[in-house]
């Protein structure tokens, strides 16, 4: 009996396969599949995570758009619909196109260094712009609320009484950089933001100044002395890491050509951190943001529709990741770096009359970087089976923002998988983001895209794990690259698994 | 506790300058002095009856033109100058704000509040005329009845277009306004223990009673007049139902204009208003803002249960009616506003410190009218390092106002690495003086003269007791923050900051050299410097940014 047929049943039996270590094709230390579940955490300390917060909640139906759902797209939008022979195709996957302006990304994508989460949100979504940007941030259920962030959370976890005692010989640089003048949600701590607020690493040392002398440290009462305690951190803080973000910047460079200084803040923004990173600054966590996307009117061009402020919005975006990532490539330090972007919403599917959008639920996320295994998360949005009333329907979500945020945690910076349930408040399945093996979440039918941890069926191309517990019904002949089964398969006929690699 | 009874004891200069401080944009000395000695109700009065309603209008501040100094808000609109004549209305107002001729009004400090609070930017807006028109809107209401304002923010032309309710027609609606009116206006997302206040089928129904709003001529060039219009075509004339979180209110479509002068959709918005106004949450949301402009970011569970609750229901009360003077007199004359934990509980915003310092260390505001040159120059300065610092005038990042008066931290957003490097460079320039804002006038803080003022018969240098560095410091530093210092920091700023580490005597003979030699450049610069590092590390202090 071949190994191939091995799982090829005539009749509707479960087979107890229940083989250990790594299925049916024997498998070296040194594959892939071993790699990617032992090596999660190599090279862990020295890995950078930027976060790209897309300001105003973005219309991810303009944005990664259904091809293969054109009519209903189009009907559902037709004064802002981008016309389908302006949307670019992606390799591999023609039920899915970009906006017409995301060229950059577009490369990304073909050459895999995208990925697109498909319809991500959380239970019971928020539709106010403050709320839901909280929820994002904080990374909590829609009916809780918390004073940290999910990234100021794992920065205390790893840096622990942070501010006291920082910089150190351990960590001389700053936590988290947010390019700009405030520092987000997102990167607060129990007591304060675990980051700083950096708008140009060559004028801050020169704006901080060097060190003056400490004034003694009494405290007067109440919130006035809180708040006296807090400036003088800050205060220490800026003096304290000037001269290393000074250094970094010395001898950071820039090697992409980025567009022209204030023409494209997010890129301006990417410039800086490219350039901190290569630096060699230690920094783990870097916020950078692009305002505009709350586009409740004009946001195409009543002339053409694949212009106008969101394609504009989208070629900034597209343009700067593409060439931050380009940078990072020519510095030889793409391996060390991951970025994400979200927004706080996504749009209404249906467009209103001043060929805008109103506050939505789901929209996709970007993920980039040279250490993704997938690049495409979670399926497009089902158009005809929408949330909500006619001309008012919103796009159903399918991957919970959390899972991307699991995986980032335990994947990407190494955290134990039980302290990252603790920071996000519950234990969240992967989407398989940094992982080639596609696993299952529950028992079910191995068509249902529910099932699998990147939210879709497995492609043949990709390993596949059935986990302990789990038994997938099989109604037809599937392929795929390799399967490990410690659940169980239920033939319902003649089919079989064909394995490609 | 004591919470909203009456603060009946007299002003001390501790409490009057923090009453100064919270309710205008800063006080000079003399005003501190002026209101020590009166009680919290007669200083409010004054601060109420001391606003001045019809100030000169915005002129062009242009010198390069030749209409330079001339109003522009009466002439027909100037498209190539849209952008100038928007920004200028940033100057007239920091100009009102800042101005130590009137005497001080609460007015403008609370105009900004409603400006945070029912935000649209000039950016966005776009058309100077429609910003003025707002501006003075809120003006002119600030102290007035709270219906009347949500009522006409409503339908003004600079919020029909910052939120699009413009494009808010019948069959197809445009959330945005009907949105932000409950979240942000009115009744706020949640209550205090955060149960959301309204469903999102509320603000469906909302959109469709504000159907049918538009404004005309906007941007249009040669113009002299815009306004805003109703269209009934345009107006969704079905009942439109509510939630129970409003009592399941109905309001009866209109398909007739019920009047020549009210249209169906004055008469929805009234029913609407109405509505807001009678959900519970809506007037402890308003006094809960309220509460965190004035007196401490930090609203715990016994401030919402023994001021917010109580005070909210003052501002709604069937006598009171939204009336908003007699709720901020209440507040401002109350015990828990006096009381010492409230002092210095807030960090100073870009505009209460650029206004702040301008005002106490007494930097006259040049004529706009007449000296618009060196007005410009002044309010170049100030506008944009505010900007810098995060609070564009007239120009919120987004309609929830500056982050500071929404996010968690409140008001300590204001202050990170690198705003508070920003916030010494501007504090800086009192110092270096290197703003020339006219041909004799430089901005700044003309050290030598102060000192000299404080010294009794400055030439007579072996008749007369000398200053001592220790009476500098106490002058520099009277009423200049909201808390005390300690022995020990005023030790150490005598000591290793004026004196870098030498006798305090050698004070005496340095001053007492520059006495007998007032021209010599050497002997001058010698007691300069020593002024200069005192008052510039006392501005830098985390002391001298909260208030």
């Amino acid at each position: 009996m071949k190994r191939r047929d091995f799982l090829t049943a005539a009749s509707a039996t479960i087979l107890p396969v229940m083989l250990d270590g790594f299925g049916l094709k024997a498998m070296s230390r040194q594959s892939a599949l071993v790699q990617s579940l032992v090596g999660t955490t190599a090279l862990a300390s020295d890995r950078v995570l930027v976060i790209v917060y897309l300001n105003g909640g973005n219309d991810g139906l303009n944005t990664v758009i259904p091809l293969d759902q054109y009519s209903l797209y189009n009907g559902l939008r037709s004064n802002i619909a981008i016309p389908q022979n302006a949307v670019l195709g992606l390799d591999g996957n023609p039920a899915t196109g970009l906006h017409p302006a995301m060229t950059g990304m577009r490369d990304l994508y073909n050459n895999g260094k995208l990925s697109i989460v498909h319809s991500v949100s959380y239970p019971n979504p928020d539709q106010s712009h403050y709320r839901a940007t909280d929820i994002w941030m904080t990374a909590v259920d829609s009916s809780q609320t918390s004073s940290s962030g999910w990234a100021g959370r794992y920065l205390e976890n790893r840096f622990p009484g942070y501010p006291t005692g920082y910089p150190n010989t351990q960590m001389e640089d700053p936590l988290a950089i947010q390019i700009g003048y405030l520092t987000s949600t997102a990167l607060l701590g129990s007591q304060q933001s675990m980051g700083i607020a950096l708008s140009d690493p060559n004028s801050f040392y020169q704006l901080v100044g060097s060190a003056s002398a400490t004034s003694p440290g009494d405290l007067p009462c109440c919130d006035a002395g809180d708040l006296i305690a807090y400036i003088r951190k800050q205060q220490a803080l800026s003096v304290g890491y000037a001269s290393e973000i000074k250094s970094a910047a010395d001898a950071g460079q820039n090697l992409a050509t980025y567009p022209t200084a204030g023409q494209n803040s997010l890129a301006d923004q990417l410039k800086i951190v490219a350039r901190l990173i290569h630096g060699g600054l230690k920094t783990k966590i870097y916020f950078v943001s692009l305002g505009g996307f709350d586009t409740h009117s004009g946001q195409v061009d009543s002339g053409d529709v694949t212009v106008g402020s969101h394609a504009a919005l989208l070629g900034k975006l597209s343009s700067a990741v593409a060439t931050f990532q380009q940078d990072l490539k020519l510095q030889g330090i793409e391996d060390k770096v991951v970025g994400m972007t979200f927004s706080e919403f996504g749009r209404r599917a249906n467009s209103n009359n001043s060929k805008g959008t109103d506050h939505g639920i789901a929209a996709p996320m970007f993920v980039f970087g040279s250490s993704l295994k997938h690049r495409t998360i979670g399926h497009n949005p089902d158009l005809a089976n929408l949330t909500g009333q006619a001309g008012n329907k919103d796009v159903t979500m399918q991957i919970d923002f959390r899972r991307v945020y699991t995986d980032i945690l335990n994947d990407w910076f190494g955290t134990q998988h039980t302290t990252t349930n603790a920071l996000l408040f519950h234990e969240f399945p992967t989407v398989s983001l940094f992982s080639d093996t596609v696993e299952s979440v529950a028992t079910g039918n191995w068509k249902d895209p529910n099932v699998w941890t990147v939210g879709r069926v497995p492609f043949a191309n990709e390993y596949v794990k059935v986990n302990a517990g789990h038994t997938m019904t099989i109604d037809k002949t599937i392929s795929v690259k390799n399967i490990r089964l410690e659940g169980k398969l239920l033939f319902t006929g003649p089919y079989s698994i064909q394995m490609t690699g | 506790m004591p919470y909203l009874d009456q603060y009946t004891t007299v002003l001390t200069t501790k409490t009057a300058a923090h009453l100064l401080r919270r309710a205008t944009f800063g006080p000079t000395q003399s005003e501190i002095t002026n209101f020590t000695g009166l009680t919290a109700a007669q200083a409010v009065q004054q601060l109420i009856s001391n606003a001045n309603y019809s100030p000169p209008p915005p002129v062009d501040l242009d010198s390069t033109k030749a209409t330079a100094g001339q109003t522009y808000l009466d002439k027909p609109f100037n498209g190539d100058r849209n952008f100038d004549f928007g920004h200028y209305l940033r100057y007239w107002w920091l100009g009102l704000m800042t101005s130590q001729t009137t005497p001080p009004s609460l007015l403008d400090k609370l105009t900004l509040f409603w400006q945070n609070h029912f935000v649209t930017t000039r950016e966005v807006v776009d058309d100077y005329r429609f910003v003025n028109q707002y501006l003075v809107l809120l003006r002119t209401n600030a102290l007035g009845n709270f219906r009347t304002l949500v009522t006409k923010i409503s339908k003004e032309p600079a919020m029909l277009r910052y939120l699009n309710g413009n494009e808010n027609e019948v069959g197809k609606p445009n959330e945005n306004y009907a949105r932000e009116l409950q979240e942000l206006f009115t009744v706020g997302a949640v209550d205090f223990a955060g149960n959301k206040n309204y469903t999102e089928d509320d603000v469906k129904a909302a959109a469709r009673v504000l159907t049918g709003w538009k404004y005309t001529n906007y941007w249009v060039v040669g113009s002299t007049s815009f306004a805003t219009t109703f269209t009934l075509s345009k107006h969704d004339t079905a009942n439109k139902i509510f939630s129970a979180k409003y009592s399941n209110t109905v309001i009866t479509g209109r398909s007739t204009n019920p009047s020549a002068t009210v249209t169906a959709g004055d008469a929805e918005l009234d029913d609407l208003v109405s509505m807001l106004l009678a959900h519970p949450q809506t007037p402890r949301f308003i006094c809960r803002k309220l509460y965190r402009w004035y007196v401490n970011p930090n609203v715990t569970q016994a401030i919402e249960d023994n001021v917010i609750i109580p005070l909210a229901q003052f501002l709604s009360s069937p006598t009171n009616n939204y009336a908003i003077q007699p709720v901020l007199v209440k507040l401002l004359t109350s015990q828990i506003f006096f009381d010492e934990s409230n002092r210095g509980a807030i960090v100073k915003s870009p505009v209460e410190l650029a206004v702040g310092a301008m005002r106490f260390f007494n930097q006259p505001v040049p004529n706009m009218t007449t000296d618009y040159a060196a007005f410009k120059t002044y309010f170049d300065f100030m506008f944009w390092r505010m900007r810098d610092m995060q609070m564009a005038l007239v120009d919120q990042p987004s309609v929830f106002g500056y982050e500071p008066y929404y996010e968690t931290g409140y008001s300590k957003i204001w202050l990170n690495t690198t705003t508070i490097a920003l916030r010494s460079d501007y504090t800086d320039a009192y110092i270096w003086r290197w703003l020339q804002v006219k041909p004799d006038y430089k901005m700044g803080i003309d050290l030598l003269a102060w000192a000299t003022s404080l010294q009794a018969n400055f030439s007579d240098v072996t008749g007369t007791a000398t200053i001592s560095c220790v009476d500098v410091q106490a002058a520099f530093a009277k009423n200049l923050f909201a808390t005390d210092l300690f022995p020990s920091q005023v030790d150490f700023l005598i000591d290793t900051i004026m004196m870098q580490g030498i006798p305090r005597s050698s004070w005496t003979f340095e001053w007492n050299a520059y006495r007998s030699a007032p021209t010599n450049t050497s002997k001058k610069n010698a007691v300069l410097y020593r002024l200069q590092n005192l008052m510039k590390y006392m501005l830098r202090m985390a002391e001298y940014h909260i208030f």
